[in-house]
């Protein structure tokens, strides 16, 4: 190792400008890791706005990071209510951020080997057997970006996209122990340090064009579900006898 | 008088800094922040210090940060440190341990005046401030802000607040209160980065304590409440000196007519 090489090294991984971790994130529009660490004069402000406690001040576990807000997305996930980027007075967090889909704190990745959904499927296909099926999807119904960031493919399987934006929802909702989703978080070093499950979760993006448009979100989601009448009789093979009025309903 | 309003305004800053976290759970945000950094209303307040670690380390100027040191720079110009003496929770507990002190008879190590020690004390805190500043820049982080009293317990009392515990940071807080048992003042006098750095901005024209009356009866009792260890009637422009007017009140001879008084 040349001399340059072993100072870049060295001086590079300051220890003062945060490690890398799973599931543990700035707050959102933080700006790339090593600003913030310079920017971030660790006022709490933000840890004072955010109404769902998302945010903690980070402790000595986090070494140099003492006293910087971090969230910690397998307690308490951020709701993306875009409180906190506004009140920080150093630009550590991007003040003009109000678009909760433009948030970038991190990209989850599921691990396949874990999650439920996929175990089902494997479970079907006959490559394991466990002797127990459980279809999940709480990430899906979670995601306060349903369909962008999370879709879900051949109607079982969850596939994060790259319009996630880390909010780690779906990791403080997933039932599995150990969390069978990650966060990685976003600026934190470059990709070559940023450890396994960034690599691992590059690869299983997929391009947001693919994504087919055809589902119905919001308003004419609630349209389409108060126009269902009760009127139309379900059409059974059998001939069931239909109840044609609940008692006290 | 000026004790009694000192006192006053410090305990509303000290019981403000636990009501301001809770307005902030009832999603009343009309303050928030610490001091490190403090919104009210739409006026932004922040530490110089923090801002200008933030503006050194990351060699970048916002206008929001510049905005937020104009008032409290304005403060210091206009009327001298006085944050340290009647806003800073730090002094509202060191001036509560003094009370103690005398309560349980424990000896006062208060130091005796000498004419060399205030040069000494700016000497000291000076150089740390400096040292700290270069650390600071090594380090590329806002680091003086890991050992800013006020703003450690601003948001120690913000964490205990809204979650109900600790940070490892209060350690550093105990261990300055236990110090403080036997070191007179030490934190304010000689280390407090923030305090020194605020020290800068004072004013020869701004509020300041002065001797109006050439001749007084020279019973020197400023000198011994002087908690800067300062003499009030020669050296209250030295930048050590907070305004706290402990030495207008105990003056004996500002009963009869003004002899020692705040003046701009
Ligand atoms: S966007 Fe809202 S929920 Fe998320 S961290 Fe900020 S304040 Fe908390
Ligand atoms: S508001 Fe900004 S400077 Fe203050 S703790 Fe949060 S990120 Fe850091
Ligand atoms: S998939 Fe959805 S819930 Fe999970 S982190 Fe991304 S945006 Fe948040
Ligand atoms: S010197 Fe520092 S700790 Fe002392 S009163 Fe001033 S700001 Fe507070
Ligand atoms: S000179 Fe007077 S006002 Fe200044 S610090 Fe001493 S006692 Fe306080």
């Amino acid at each position: 190792m040349s001399i340059k090489k072993f100072l870049q090294d060295f001086l590079n991984k300051n220890p003062f400008k945060g490690f890398y971790q799973v599931d543990r994130l700035r707050p959102p529009g933080a700006v790339e890791e090593k600003k913030f660490m310079e920017l971030c004069i660790r006022c709490a402000r933000c840890i004072e706005v955010c109404p769902y406690d998302s945010i903690k001040r980070a402790d000595l576990f986090e070494k140099m990071q003492i006293g910087t807000p971090y969230i910690f997305a397998r307690d308490r996930a951020c709701y993306l209510c875009m409180k906190c980027p506004s009140v920080c007075p150093t630009g550590a967090l991007d003040n003009n951020l109000v678009d909760a889909e433009k948030v970038k704190m991190g990209i989850a990745h599921i691990d396949q080997n874990r999650c439920l959904n996929y175990l089902y499927v494997k479970e079907e296909e006959g490559v394991i057997s466990t002797g127990r099926a459980q279809i999940c999807s709480t990430c899906y119904n979670v995601c306060p970006l349903q369909d962008k960031a999370i879709i879900m493919e051949k109607y079982i399987l969850p596939v994060i996209t790259e319009k996630c934006v880390g909010c780690g929802i779906c990791v403080e909702k997933c039932p599995t122990e150990p969390k069978s989703v990650y966060i990685t978080p976003s600026g934190m070093g470059n990709k070559d340090t940023a450890g396994f499950y960034y690599q691992r979760s590059k690869m299983s993006f997929k391009k947001s064009e693919e994504i087919t448009d055809d589902y119905l979100k919001g308003d004419k989601l609630l349209q389409k579900k108060q126009n269902i009448q009760g009127e139309d009789k379900p059409k059974f093979k059998n001939n069931f006898k239909v109840q044609e009025k609940i008692e006290g309903w | 008088m000026i004790k009694k309003y000192r006192k006053v305004i410090q305990s509303i800053i000290f019981v403000g800094m636990f009501v301001v976290p809770l307005l902030n759970i009832l999603e009343i945000y009309f303050i928030k922040g610490t001091f490190y950094s403090i919104d009210i209303g739409d006026i932004g307040i922040a530490d110089p210090l923090a801002i200008f670690q933030a503006i050194i380390s990351s060699r970048h100027i916002n206008t929001t940060m510049f905005i937020s040191v104009i008032l409290p720079i304005l403060l210091i110009l206009l009327l001298g440190r006085v944050w340290c003496s009647w806003g800073c929770p730090y002094y509202f507990i060191v001036e509560g341990i003094d009370y103690l002190k005398k309560k349980l008879k424990i000896k006062n190590s208060k130091p005796s005046y000498d004419e060399r020690l205030p040069h000494k004390t700016n000497f000291i805190r000076y150089g740390f401030l400096i040292i700290g500043i270069l650390f600071m820049g090594i380090s590329g982080i806002p680091l003086l802000n890991l050992i800013s009293a006020p703003g450690i317990i601003s948001s120690q009392a913000l964490v205990l607040v809204k979650f109900h515990y600790l940070t490892f940071e209060i350690f550093f807080i105990l261990i300055l209160i236990i110090l403080e048992f036997f070191y007179f003042r030490f934190w304010c006098r000689y280390f407090c980065p923030q305090g020194t750095f605020l020290s800068l901005f004072r004013w020869k024209k701004g509020l300041k304590v002065v001797k109006v009356k050439d001749d007084c009866s020279n019973c020197l009792s400023c000198i011994r409440a002087c908690p800067m260890l300062l003499n009030p009637m020669r050296e209250a422009d030295n930048s050590l000196c907070h305004n706290c007017g402990d030495c207008i009140e105990v003056c004996p001879d500002n009963k009869k007519v003004d002899t020692l008084k705040f003046r701009m």
